[in-house]
């Protein structure tokens, strides 16, 4: 029971991280109909970004995402609005193959900057953990867990109480008709780019001290972020929030009870059954 | 009379048989198989392997992502089976790999059912996330059951047993014996695609990537040919990965089932011109020299084109070797951006334009004159 009891909890935690690059990228897909698959890189940015603050400016990777959030805005702005706005309108493959190649531009250039080494972030808590009850829990997963939930909880006043939020969501329910209403979607779409880009900047400056830092780190976790989204519905935020931690568990669970080479497998087989029985997802209507 | 059930053209509809392109085809094949009596360099020959292998790659992807449209992300599961296959075939049952090959397509058209019995009932995104997952299933199970696969530790090819071929003996060593064999399955891929574009079954496929549900309502069994397509494609695929198995030697689960192989597949095929028979060629013949000078630049001083001192090879080794792949990220941007039918629509562009030319003056204008 104890053993369940943990696996639960750490998978939690990790959920909590996963939900926050899930709402990301379903935000994205929502306002824009764009799936994207550079998600992964903008992430494995923020890994870089927040090692660079605490190798460079000693700066505790959970405090330096005050620094990586904006900087990872500014450039997800950036991308969408030099390469994925003009795409807008184009096949979903075209899109998919932009976001590819954003994506492989982003990994090789940080290889050549920094080299396909493995980097370390180790703070002095990185491998300390309360006990509680018989349970120990991360000390470095805790935090990030509970910046994500801050985070979440803000993004989701942001959404439902001010008017660009409002305004983001309308965008996301009708772009057409949203634009007959007088809202700016070219502004919502950088807007909602920026956000996405920086929650998945966020999300690896947060998973920064318990994970390997390398430039291919980003496509494992593009591949989690999609089963996220699709098991919460794509374009639903609530869904993403869900589908993050019940991943997060999946994983821990199949870790500890089938077998950790295979937890990402069974991750995948469950996507592709969601996939085929319910591909609308959880909490999803339509199949866009 | 019988009226016959009428496909809609495509809106590039293949011409029939051209005598300018065969001649073409066969002067540049001639060209290719007497090319190593003259340049007897290593990575020249090196170079030829690879261009030829991603060929038969983009010539069999094309089938099923260029003519029927359905963008498969999960190609490496083919080359991996593929790549699997012969080799285990010929490490552990000792069976040569010219037998062993079969073997491996066989297998892959059997996975290519299943696999496209599950993903061919989606579509867009979902379909893309769909392929890439199950090659991703594939790749996690072969590291996982080390019993079977040996796992991350991959197989180390021993020495490939000697052909004899009509009393001839011929001995698998060196670039040689991989360069003919390579420009053989090469031609024997671009056939391949030329009847498939030329048959009824090419104007089915198309007719699907245009519009699935009109092709379907004029009654074309959709699940059918998208099987089909995927089946031609999935054995050309593991073709291809049994080959490079034979000629790199060694094969783990990251390098022949990686995501990385998929995308480099599709890349290949997109900045090239997809849906036509030089397109995958033409992005073989961009792609693979400039990622290869980038990954290994040494090969230039062998060639004899640059000083082994020149600042060019340090600066590359330094700093480019690791990123090759950052050459397919910039051209697949560029493509879609600016020329989304591929380098080889901005050629025949500018063919038509300059070919146009004289043409353009209109007659009235020159009558006036």
């Amino acid at each position: 029971m104890i053993v369940f009891l943990q696996s639960v909890l750490s998978g939690l935690l990790v959920g909590g991280v996963y939900a926050l690059i899930g709402i990301g990228l379903t935000l994205i897909f929502g306002v824009m109909r764009v799936t994207n698959f550079a998600h992964g890189e903008l992430l494995m940015l923020g890994m870089y970004l927040a090692w660079l603050a605490f190798t460079g400016l000693h700066l505790d990777p959970f405090l330096s995402i005050v620094l990586v959030a904006p900087a990872m805005f500014l450039w997800g702005a950036f991308l969408q609005k030099s390469f994925v706005n003009r795409v807008l309108g184009a096949l979903p493959q075209n899109q998919i193959l932009l976001t590819i190649g954003l994506g492989l531009i982003m990994s090789n250039t940080v290889m050549l900057i920094f080299t396909s080494d493995y980097r370390i972030l180790t703070t002095t808590y990185s491998s300390s953990s309360y006990k509680l009850a018989g349970l120990s829990i991360s000390q470095p997963l805790l935090y990030a867990f509970l910046i994500t939930v801050a985070i979440t909880g803000a993004l989701y006043w942001f959404l439902l109480k001010t008017d660009t939020g409002q305004a983001i969501r309308a965008t996301a329910q009708d772009r057409d008709a949203a634009q007959l209403m007088g809202i700016n979607v070219r502004r919502m779409s950088v807007l909602a780019f920026g956000i996405g880009s920086a929650l998945a900047g966020t999300a690896g400056a947060l998973i920064s001290p318990t994970y390997y830092i390398f430039p291919q780190v980003g496509s494992t976790f593009t591949l989690k972020a999609f089963v996220i989204v699709v098991l919460g519905g794509m374009g639903s935020v609530v869904g993403a929030t869900l589908g993050g931690i019940i991943i997060g568990v999946a994983e821990s669970l199949s870790a500890v009870y089938i077998a950790s080479g295979l937890k990402e497998l069974v991750t995948f087989v469950l996507f592709l059954a969601l996939l085929l029985f319910k591909p609308a997802g959880l909490l999803g209507k339509t199949r866009a | 009379m019988r009226t016959r059930l009428q496909v809609p053209l495509p809106s590039r509809a293949p011409r029939g048989f051209s005598v300018v392109g065969l001649l073409v085809f066969v002067a540049v094949v001639a060209a290719l198989a007497i090319f190593p009596q003259f340049v007897k360099k290593p990575y020249v020959l090196h170079m030829g392997v690879l261009l030829f292998l991603a060929v038969i790659q983009g010539q069999a992807w094309n089938v099923v992502g260029g003519y029927a449209g359905q963008y498969s992300v999960g190609h490496a599961a083919y080359f991996g089976v593929g790549a699997y296959v012969t080799m285990m075939l010929l490490e552990v049952n000792k069976i040569a790999p010219w037998w062993g090959v079969w073997a491996a397509m066989a297998a892959a058209v059997l996975l290519s059912l299943v696999i496209g019995s599950i993903t061919f009932r989606l579509r867009g995104p979902y379909f893309v996330l769909a392929s890439i997952s199950v090659a991703e299933i594939i790749r996690l199970a072969t590291l996982y059951f080390k019993d079977f696969t040996r796992g991350a530790e991959g197989f180390l090819l021993g020495e490939i047993p000697t052909m004899n071929l009509f009393g001839e003996e011929i001995l698998f060593i060196g670039k040689r014996p991989f360069y003919f064999v390579g420009l053989g399955l090469a031609v024997v891929a671009v056939a391949v695609n030329w009847v498939v574009q030329h048959s009824k079954l090419g104007y089915y496929f198309q007719a699907i990537r245009e519009d699935q549900d009109a092709a379907h309502s004029l009654g074309i069994n959709l699940s059918f040919y998208k099987n089909v397509a995927l089946s031609i494609s999935a054995a050309f695929t593991a073709l291809a990965g049994g080959f490079y198995a034979m000629f790199v030697k060694f094969i783990d689960p990251n390098t022949v089932f990686g995501l990385d192989v998929s995308v480099q597949i599709v890349l290949l095929c997109i900045i090239g011109g997809i849906g036509t028979i030089v397109g995958p060629v033409i992005g073989a013949v961009v792609l693979v020299p400039l990622s290869e000078i980038l990954r290994n630049p040494k090969g230039l001083v062998q060639v004899g084109v640059l000083s082994a001192d020149s600042g060019f090879v340090t600066f590359v080794e330094r700093y480019l070797s690791n990123a090759h792949l950052l050459v397919y990220g910039i051209l697949v941007v560029l493509v879609i951006l600016f020329a989304p039918e591929g380098v080889l629509g901005v050629i025949r562009r500018a063919a038509a334009r300059w070919g146009r030319r004289p043409q353009d003056v209109p007659p009235t204008a020159a009558a006036k004159a």
